[in-house]
């Protein structure tokens, strides 16, 4: 599904988060958001699901300004798995919740493919690791089949050995099933890895923007300086 | 200016808040009627707040039927109307302080977590993947609560009535040296099917104000652990304020 995002901006009280927003998400690629904390990222992702309301602008769905959200799907921050449910129930979810009871071999060859044992199937969340409550949210995300998925910060809060993982898994996954992917990242190594285009927002517009195997030959200044860490 | 400024501000967060609550209790009754109704849900959660309720509720009932013989008798052997103390302890009970003693330590005990619940789904983001999971908040989280607290406090009043009246019993027959036997019997004869209702009604009204409160409270928190924090308490004391404010109101209509 291809997304084109024209002239978005969003306010909370009065405060314009997203500024001028024009942006397009390319079919089966994997595009990156890049930004500093608080510069809106989440809320974009979220307004193009959307989760939230945009105030103007446009966004449509391959040309389309309607779409169900079933065709989406999303890894949180930090995995957003429901605690009182155990890992098989969180990644079965919507069958779990209807009362369908033939799920397991489905959920047993997700985690298989996102790389989770199987002795986790009956654990809850609060007794597995940080690392394998990601993975155990993209097994969830992936389980309805999605044409695009949303990724938030996928390797936060993971160690550089597991967030490599992560994000190979990513890639693996998005490659092999063909759907296009949005990823929020500060990661620049995390997003030369698993993008192919990618967005540079600062202060609610889009500042720079390219392939994201040339992110380090940027020209411009404030993205330079956020690469280098430094002030701006 | 600055001073007026503020108050300003406050009184629009407060309408603003109060406007969104209605809302909320409209779509709560919207979505009541939807066809999706997870009904393992409700069982859970129903039997979850009935189990882990029963010891505070027996503690409530029976210290209350307690204290409320002993003060009794103080008040009425100064008139030598003793004998109306089966009656004053089962009348006060089923009318009025089972009902708002229930209301409020369930308010406590299960409004708080309720809320506390709820608002650390919201601050980690686990409401935001419910709708990604096309999952209706209002029939997965709020539907199911406000139903059992709602179908619960009923059954918690008619416990600490009964209970309630036993402690007034014990205290009765074994401290203050009432026969046993006419304190059961002018209990049972004093007490009409009114008062007993009238309990009940109340029961309903400030089980659904507890688990619509808790869960509103819950899911407009602030982010973090403060947002937790706050959730949790604005429940239990918006809970409580409505429960006896809203006593004065039902108390009339059964007057």
């Amino acid at each position: 599904m291809k997304i084109e995002i024209k002239n978005l901006k969003k306010k909370f009280d009065e405060n314009y988060v997203l500024k001028d927003i024009s942006m397009t998400i390319e079919k089966n690629k994997s595009t990156i958001i890049l930004g500093q904390s608080g510069c809106g990222k989440s809320v974009l992702v979220k307004t193009i699901y959307k989760l939230f309301r945009h105030d103007s602008g446009s966004i449509l769905y391959d040309g389309k300004s309607d779409v169900e959200i079933d065709k989406f799907s999303m890894l949180f921050q930090y995995g957003a798995l429901f605690d009182s449910l155990k890992i098989c129930e969180n990644i079965a979810f919507t069958d779990f919740i209807n009362n369908k009871t033939n799920f397991d071999t489905k959920v047993l060859s997700l985690m298989k493919d996102v790389g989770l044992d199987k002795s986790n199937f009956n654990r809850y969340p609060s007794e597995i690791s940080g690392g394998m409550k990601k993975r155990a949210a993209l097994a969830r995300a992936l389980y309805k089949n999605p044409k695009v998925i949303f990724l938030d910060e996928p390797t936060t809060g993971l160690d550089p050995i597991n967030s490599d993982k992560i994000n190979e898994l990513i890639l693996k996954v998005i490659t092999k099933r063909k759907i296009t992917a949005l990823s929020i990242t500060h990661d620049i190594k995390s997003a030369i890895k698993t993008g192919d285009n990618y967005y540079f927002i600062d202060g609610g517009v889009i500042q720079d923007k390219g392939y994201c195997k040339n992110i380090l030959k940027t020209k411009n200044k404030i993205f330079k300086s956020f690469i280098n860490g430094a002030k701006y | 200016m600055q001073f007026i400024e503020n108050i300003g501000k406050i009184l629009i967060k407060l309408f603003s808040n109060f406007g969104k609550f209605i809302l909320f209790i409209m779509f709560f009754f919207k979505y009541l009627f939807k066809p999706k109704f997870y009904f393992k849900n409700n069982l859970f959660y129903f039997f979850n707040i009935f189990i882990s309720s029963i010891p505070i509720i027996a503690l409530t009932g029976i210290f209350s039927g307690m204290v409320l013989a002993l003060q009794s008798y103080t008040g009425f052997s100064r008139f030598s109307a003793e004998s109306a103390i089966p009656n004053i302890v089962v009348l006060t009970l089923t009318r009025e302080l089972g009902p708002v003693l229930t209301g409020l330590m369930i308010s406590a005990r299960v409004g708080s977590s309720i809320a506390a619940e709820i608002a650390t789904m919201r601050v980690t983001e686990q409401i935001d993947a419910l709708k990604t999971l096309n999952t209706n908040y209002y029939n997965y989280l709020v539907t199911p609560r406000v139903l059992s607290l709602t179908l619960a406090l009923p059954i918690f009043v008619t416990l600490v009535d009964f209970i309630g009246v036993m402690g007034g019993y014990l205290v009765s027959v074994h401290r203050l040296g009432f026969n046993d036997n006419l304190y059961l019997l002018n209990t049972i004869d004093f007490l009409s099917l009114a008062d007993y209702l009238s309990g009940i009604f109340k029961a309903i009204a400030f089980g659904f104000i507890i688990s619509i409160v808790s869960c509103y409270c819950g899911l407009f928190s602030d982010k973090g652990a403060f947002g937790v924090g706050s959730a949790t308490t604005n429940a239990v004391v918006i809970s409580s304020v409505l429960i006896l404010s809203s006593n004065y109101f039902l108390t009339e209509l059964f007057f």
